[in-house]
C-alpha cells in the first residue's frame, strides 16, 4: 500500500521495531492491567464491607447485625451466628469465611425481614431495573435526537434554549426534581399516584396491569430522564459541531443532499459512538440517581429499600445491596470498555 | 494563539449567570449571622407551620425553628464542604498528576495505575457504606469526597503538564536547576490555572450534591445543619401547605447552588475547547 506521494503507508509506523511475539505479550498484558483495575476496585468495596463494621467500637456482632436483631435474639441464635461469621476467630479467617460466604451466594440475614438478604434484594430488584432501564433508553436517544437538532441549528433560537433549558435542569439534584414532579402532577394535580409501583390488590391482569405500572412509572422516570439527558445532549451537541466542520459533510451539501440526510445519515452517525460510551459511563449516576428518585416516590425498588434499610440500620441489608449495585456498576463499565474497542478500531490501535 | 479564558467567561451569558448565582450564595452564607436574628436551632415563640411573616421570612417548620435561618446556615455547610473539596482534591490532583508527568518512569506509571483504579469504583457506593457506619461531620466528608474525586483531575493535570513542560520557560528554568517543587507551582500552575479551575468546579458540583444527598439519606452528622436533611424533613409534612415556603424554597437554593457552579464550569470548557469557540470569536481576531 502506497500513499498519494508513492511512499509506503505500511512499514516505519508505530511498534515497527517490536518484534511480533513481543508486540502481542505487550498486548496482552495490557488487557490483564486493565482487568486489574476493576479486580482492584472490587476488592476494595470488599474490604471496605469487611473491615467497617469491624472497626466500629464495641461489639463487632452489634455492628454487623445492628441493634434491633440484637433484641430479638436468643443465645443459641446468637452462638449460632457467631460460629457462622467466625468471629471468635481471627481477623484473617474472619475474611476468609466472609469470602466464602460471598461465593456461596451468601449476603446475610436480614432481621428485619427476617429473609435471606439475597432473597430481600431479588425481590425489589425488578423494579430498580424497570426504572434505570427505561431511563437509560430514554435520555441516551432523547439526547442524542436533541443534540443532533441542537448542534444542527447552532447559535440559532432553539439550539440556545435548549443548551440554556436542559443544563438548567441538569442542575437539579434527581431528589428534588422528583419532589417537584411529585408536587406538580401528584399533589397539586392528582395526575399521577403518589407512591408506590403499582395498585395493591387491584387484581388486574394483562394490558391494564401494564398500563398500572406505566402510570406509576411516569413521574419517576420523567425525573431520571429530564436530569440525565443533558449529558448525551451535550455531548453529541459537542460532536455535531466539530462533524459538520469536515469535508465531507460539505461534500454532501455539494451532492444535493437533502438536510435530514446529511442531519441524521452523515453527521449525527458519527455521534453515535461518543454517546454509546456515555450511556455505558452514566450507568452508575443513573443507578445511583434511581436510589434517590425511588425514595421520593416510595417506588418499592432498591434505592427504595436501601433508604429503609438505612432507617432501620439493617446493616447486612445495607451492605448486601451496595454490593449487588458495585458488582452492575463495574459489570457495565467492564462490558462498555470492551465494546468500545470492538466498536471504534482507533481505540484498539491506540492502545 | 493566547485566548484570554477569563473574559471569555465573563462574556458569556452562561458563565456571568453561573458567577452570579454562586456569588449570591457565598454572600447569603457569609453573612448568614447578619440576615437574621435567630440561630438555625433555636425554638422561636411562634408557632408551629406559621405561614412567612414579616418575623419569619419563610415561616417556621414543625420545632418552631425559623426555616429561612436555617437556609442560610445551610449555605454555610453545603458551601464549606464544596470549597473545602474543591480545593484539598485539587491540590492532591495538580501534586499528584504534575510529578507524575514531570518525573515520568515507574513513579508515573505507579500512580497512572492508581488513578486507574480509583476512577472504576463508583464512589457513591463507597460514600454511601462509609457514611452509613461513621456519620461523618463537614471535615470528615471533605476528606472522604477528597479521596475519591482526585484522581479524575490528575489525569487531566498530567496530560496538560506533558505538554507544558516541553515549553521553553520550563525548560529554562530547569537548566537553572530548578526543583520540581518550583517547576510545578511556579511555572505549571500558573499555565494550567484555567483547567485547574474547571477541575475544582467540576468537584465542588459533586461534593455539594453529595452533602445534600448523604444528608437526605440521614447519614451525615445529625448536629449539621444541611439543605440535603431540611429537604428529608419538609418532605414528611407534604399534605400540609408548608412545602410551598419549607420545602421548595432549600430546593431552589440547593439547585441554585449547583446550577450556578455547572453554568461557570460549561462557560470556563467551552472557552477552553478551541473546537467549540465560535468562529465568528471576537477575541482571537479571526486567525
Amino acid at each position: 500500500m502506497e500513499d498519494q506521494y508513492g511512499r509506503p503507508l505500511e512499514g516505519p509506523k508505530v511498534g515497527w521495531s517490536i518484534p511480533k511475539a513481543t508486540a502481542r505479550a505487550w498486548a496482552l498484558l495490557r488487557r490483564a492491567a486493565f482487568f486489574t483495575n476493576y479486580a482492584v476496585a472490587f476488592l476494595l468495596i470488599l474490604t471496605l464491607n469487611f473491615v467497617l463494621p469491624r472497626l466500629m467500637p464495641g461489639d463487632p456482632f452489634q455492628a454487623i447485625y445492628g441493634q434491633e436483631a440484637l433484641l430479638a435474639m436468643t443465645p443459641q441464635l446468637k452462638a449460632q451466628l457467631i460460629e457462622r461469621l467466625s468471629l471468635d476467630q481471627s481477623m484473617g479467617s474472619q475474611f476468609v469465611a466472609y469470602l466464602l460466604a460471598l461465593l456461596r451466594g451468601d449476603l446475610g440475614y436480614s432481621y428485619y425481614y427476617n429473609q435471606q438478604v439475597m432473597t430481600v434484594i431479588l425481590d425489589f430488584l425488578p423494579w430498580t431495573l424497570l426504572l434505570t432501564g427505561t431511563a437509560l433508553l430514554l435520555s441516551t436517544l432523547g439526547g442524542l435526537v436533541l443534540g443532533i437538532e441542537s448542534g444542527f441549528r447552532r447559535g440559532r433560537r432553539l439550539d440556545k434554549a435548549l443548551l440554556g433549558g436542559l443544563m438548567f435542569l441538569n442542575g437539579f439534584p434527581d431528589f428534588f426534581m422528583g419532589i417537584v414532579l411529585l408536587l406538580l402532577f401528584g399533589v397539586l394535580m392528582g395526575v399521577v399516584p403518589l407512591s408506590g409501583a403499582l395498585t395493591p390488590y387491584s387484581g388486574l391482569a394483562g394490558l391494564p396491569l401494564a398500563l398500572d405500572i406505566l402510570h406509576h412509572l411516569m413521574a419517576p422516570l420523567a425525573a431520571l430522564v429530564l436530569v440525565r439527558l443533558t449529558s448525551p445532549y451535550l455531548l453529541t451537541r459537542n460532536t455535531m459541531i466539530t462533524t459538520l466542520r469536515e469535508s465531507f459533510v460539505m461534500t454532501a451539501r455539494a451532492k444535493g443532499c437533502s438536510e435530514g440526510r446529511i442531519k441524521y445519515r452523515h453527521a449525527g452517525r458519527n455521534s453515535l459512538l461518543p454517546v454509546v460510551t456515555s450511556t455505558g459511563m452514566m450507568i452508575p449516576h443513573m443507578i445511583t440517581g434511581a436510589l434517590f428518585v425511588e425514595i421520593v416516590f416510595s417506588y418499592p425498588g432498591v434505592g427504595w429499600l436501601l433508604y429503609n434499610a438505612l432507617l432501620t440500620r439493617d446493616y447486612p441489608l445495607i451492605q448486601g445491596i451496595l454490593l449487588m449495585v458495585t458488582v452492575a456498576v463495574l459489570a457495565a463499565n467492564l462490558l462498555v470498555d470492551l465494546l468500545y474497542s470492538k466498536l471504534d478500531p482507533r481505540v484498539s490501535d491506540a492502545r | 494563539m493566547h485566548v484570554d479564558v477569563w473574559r471569555e467567561v465573563l462574556g458569556s451569558n452562561v458563565g456571568r449567570m453561573g458567577l452570579l448565582l454562586i456569588a449570591l450564595m457565598i454572600l447569603l452564607a457569609i453573612f448568614a449571622p447578619l440576615l437574621t436574628p435567630y440561630s438555625p436551632r433555636e425554638n422561636t415563640s411562634t408557632p408551629a407551620f406559621s405561614r412567612p411573616s414579616a418575623d419569619h421570612w419563610l415561616g417556621t417548620n414543625d420545632a418552631r425553628q425559623d426555616i429561612w435561618t436555617q437556609l442560610l446556615y445551610g449555605a454555610r455547610t453545603s458551601l464549606s464542604v464544596g470549597f473545602g473539596v474543591a480545593l484539598l482534591s485539587g491540590f492532591i490532583s495538580v501534586l499528584i498528576g504534575g510529578t507524575a508527568a514531570i518525573f515520568g518512569g515507574l513513579y508515573d506509571r505507579f500512580w497512572m495505575r492508581v488513578v486507574d483504579a480509583t476512577i472504576a469504583i463508583p464512589d457513591v457506593i463507597v460514600i454511601i457504606l462509609v457514611a452509613a457506619y461513621l456519620r461523618p461531620n463537614v471535615l470528615f466528608m471533605i476528606l472522604l469526597l477528597s479521596a475519591l474525586s482526585w484522581p479524575g483531575g490528575a489525569r487531566v493535570i498530567r496530560a496538560q503538564t506533558l505538554t507544558l513542560k516541553e515549553r521553553m520557560h520550563v525548560s529554562a528554568a530547569r537548566t537553572f536547576g530548578a526543583g520540581w517543587p518550583h517547576l510545578l507551582f511556579r511555572h505549571i500552575v500558573p499555565d494550567l490555572a484555567p483547567v485547574l479551575v474547571a477541575i475544582m468546579i467540576q468537584d465542588a458540583r459533586r461534593a455539594v450534591f453529595m452533602e445534600a444527598g448523604l444528608s437526605f439519606l440521614g447519614i451525615s452528622d445529625p448536629s449539621v445543619m444541611s439543605w440535603g436533611k431540611m429537604i428529608q424533613y419538609a418532605r414528611v409534612f407534604t399534605f400540609l401547605e408548608v412545602w410551598k415556603w419549607w420545602l421548595l424554597p432549600t430546593g431552589i437554593a440547593l439547585s441554585a447552588t449547583l446550577i450556578g457552579l455547572s453554568f461557570t464550569g460549561y462557560a470556563l470548557e467551552s472557552a477552553l475547547d478551541p473546537r467549540l469557540r465560535d468562529r465568528d470569536d471576537h477575541h482571537d481576531g479571526g486567525i
